[in-house]
């Protein structure tokens, strides 16, 4: 089984994320499901959603205490994220331009341009939340095809083409940063 | 059959769009709120043909689908907790008008102090209330037993609550299949009630009674929820035929060959269990997994029957019984075997309360130091 937890705040679509990528799974051949984890719903507040994917029904009604993969939609989530657990060799998956100090393989992405680059901005704020499930998808080795029939089923033409071209942009370009040596705090 | 990936209010919701429900009151609560805005959705598009009544109140929301259910519509309501408690008294009315409503409970903890995740309090509560009682635990055993709810109650004129658990399974998504109009048509025929008031007809119901007609009058209805065990067993193996779906008799059971321990629960931790009882039987422990899917009426008989010589029952409660040592289910466990299977071991505790999590380690650890006091 593979398990992802995503850490965002709310109001930057981390459910529809989890969402997104399990009907993408599904789309080859998994069993996939989904558990947010609802604290004081409030804009901003730290949130967080479990995604697992398997070859067998999904028997887990519990929270994710190790997951392989932690996504993180912005760098200051690190901590929250690594007191929830990881598994063993869990790989994290940022939006963050540089390595953040823990001792983990990493995948970055700077998901805040590539929405601005492709006009998704509402509000006056960027939506990143397609961008880091394209960067997911690449990590996870899911076909961009698959994703991109999945974001055409969750919205209309118009609506989906940025969000495609997003993706397929974090896709490409999500960069794998290795395991860097953890910071030493100053003693 | 359309395959669907979404959350368990979700499945909740469209089985009631399925089943062609008349009149829908409600009063929406987390975690339930969901389901009533999906129908309140599927009626305003025009997906569905009904009736939706917004109310002040679950005492209200109860109390107008008791009425559209006593003029011969087929009705459905939801909540949770809180809203399940303010509907105590009408429980008692629909269960003793024998009302076949079915409604939906998203099991959440009971206030103070106040708490919005998971324990089956609230249901617990209402045990002795005459409502037939589901617990589901996966989105397809929601979609399932909703279809299922309506037709055992429209046989035997009862109430029907299906149970889920509040987040855990109500907001978690799973994929789960759907049923076709002409399939749910042949398992649930339109609703036709044996009576039903009309202004035309004249007639009163639930007035003032005599001892004399008070007391077969509730008889009758101790008499018929027992009997309404098997008629949900039934009607469960005519859905499987039509659908090749099965989630369980009055239990589902995992890896009951050669048992000695049978963990007993409900509700979502009973399908964690399979995972418990998978590492169980790694360590070399002969333990199956024992899900209770009805919990009203209790199946005291099949629970003994089912049972093999010396088996030990492990009780894992989601809910207190103030002052004794477990649950609910350890009490109506130890009743149903006294007498019948004395010899049996039983044990029990709660846990899980107030959304507590209950990963498959802990429900092993907790099963180890119930073994050791079985010793």
């Amino acid at each position: 089984m593979r398990e992802i937890r995503l850490h965002g705040r709310g109001g930057q679509g981390v459910v529809t994320l989890a969402e997104l990528l399990a009907k993408a799974a599904i789309k080859t051949g998994l069993e996939a499901q989904t558990l947010p984890f609802f604290g004081v719903e409030r804009r901003g507040a730290a949130v967080k959603a479990a995604v697992r994917l398997d070859h067998t029904p999904i028997k887990i009604r519990s929270q994710s205490y190790q997951p392989g993969i932690l996504v993180l939609m912005s760098e200051n989530l690190l901590e929250i994220g690594l007191a929830d657990g990881l598994a063993d060799k869990a790989v994290i998956i940022a939006n963050a331009e540089k390595p953040l100090p823990v001792a983990k393989q990493q995948w970055l992405l700077d998901a805040e341009k590539i929405a601005i680059r492709n006009n998704l901005v509402f509000g006056g704020e960027p939506f990143i939340n397609v961008p880091m499930l394209g960067a997911l998808c690449r990590v996870l080795d899911l076909p961009f095809s698959v994703l991109e029939e999945t974001l055409k089923e969750q919205w209309s033409e118009d609506k989906a083409l940025p969000n495609i071209n997003a993706a397929r942009e974090a896709y490409d370009t999500v960069w794998d940063a290795g395991v860097p040596k953890e910071e030493k705090s100053n003693e | 059959m359309t395959k669907v990936f979404d959350s368990g209010n979700v499945a909740c919701a469209l089985a009631v769009k399925d089943v062609g429900v008349d009149f829908v009151a409600a009063y929406p609560i987390t975690p339930q709120t969901s389901v009533v805005e999906k129908i309140a959705s599927y009626i305003a598009e025009g997906e569905m043909d009904a009736k939706y009544l917004p109310v002040e109140s679950e005492h209200s929301a109860l109390s107008a689908v008791a009425a559209a259910s006593a003029v011969g519509a087929r009705v459905f309501t939801a909540t949770s907790s809180q809203g399940l408690l303010y509907m105590h008294e009408i429980l008692h009315y629909a269960a003793g008008g024998r009302l076949p409503i079915v409604m939906a409970n998203v099991n959440r903890a009971i206030n103070m102090p106040w708490c919005l995740y998971v324990d089956h309090q609230d249901a617990v509560s209402q045990r002795d209330t005459g409502w037939i009682q589901l617990f589901a635990a996966s989105n397809q055993e929601i979609y399932d037993s909703v279809i299922l709810a309506y037709k055992v109650a429209e046989e035997v004129q009862i109430p029907v609550m299906v149970n889920y658990d509040g987040f855990l399974v109500s907001h978690s998504s799973m994929p789960f299949e759907t049923l076709e109009q002409d399939k749910i048509r042949e398992f649930l025929p339109a609703l036709n009630p044996p009576w039903r008031l009309h202004p035309q007809w004249g007639g009163t119901f639930g007035n003032v009674t005599p001892s004399e007609e008070y007391v077969p009058y509730r008889y009758a209805l101790t008499e018929d929820i027992k009997k309404a065990g098997d008629v949900i067993v039934r009607c469960s193996k005519e859905y499987e035929r039509l659908t090749g779906r099965w989630h369980g008799g009055h239990f589902e059971t995992y890896r009951p060959e050669g048992a000695e321990y049978f963990l007993f629960s409900m509700g979502s931790m009973g399908k964690e269990m399979e995972i418990a009882v998978d590492l169980l039987r790694e360590q070399g422990i002969a333990a199956a997994g024992l899900r209770l899917r009805i919990f009203s009426p209790f199946p005291e008989e099949e629970l003994a029957a089912l049972l093999p010589t010396g088996a030990k029952l492990l009780v894992f409660d989601r809910n207190l019984v103030y002052g004794s040592a477990g649950g609910a289910l350890l009490q109506l466990a130890k009743a149903a075997l006294f007498n019948r299977r004395d010899s049996l071991q039983v044990i029990g505790i709660s846990l899980g309360l107030g959304g507590e999590d209950l990963p498959a380690s802990v429900l092993v650890a907790k099963a180890r130091e119930m073994m050791e006091v079985c010793k």
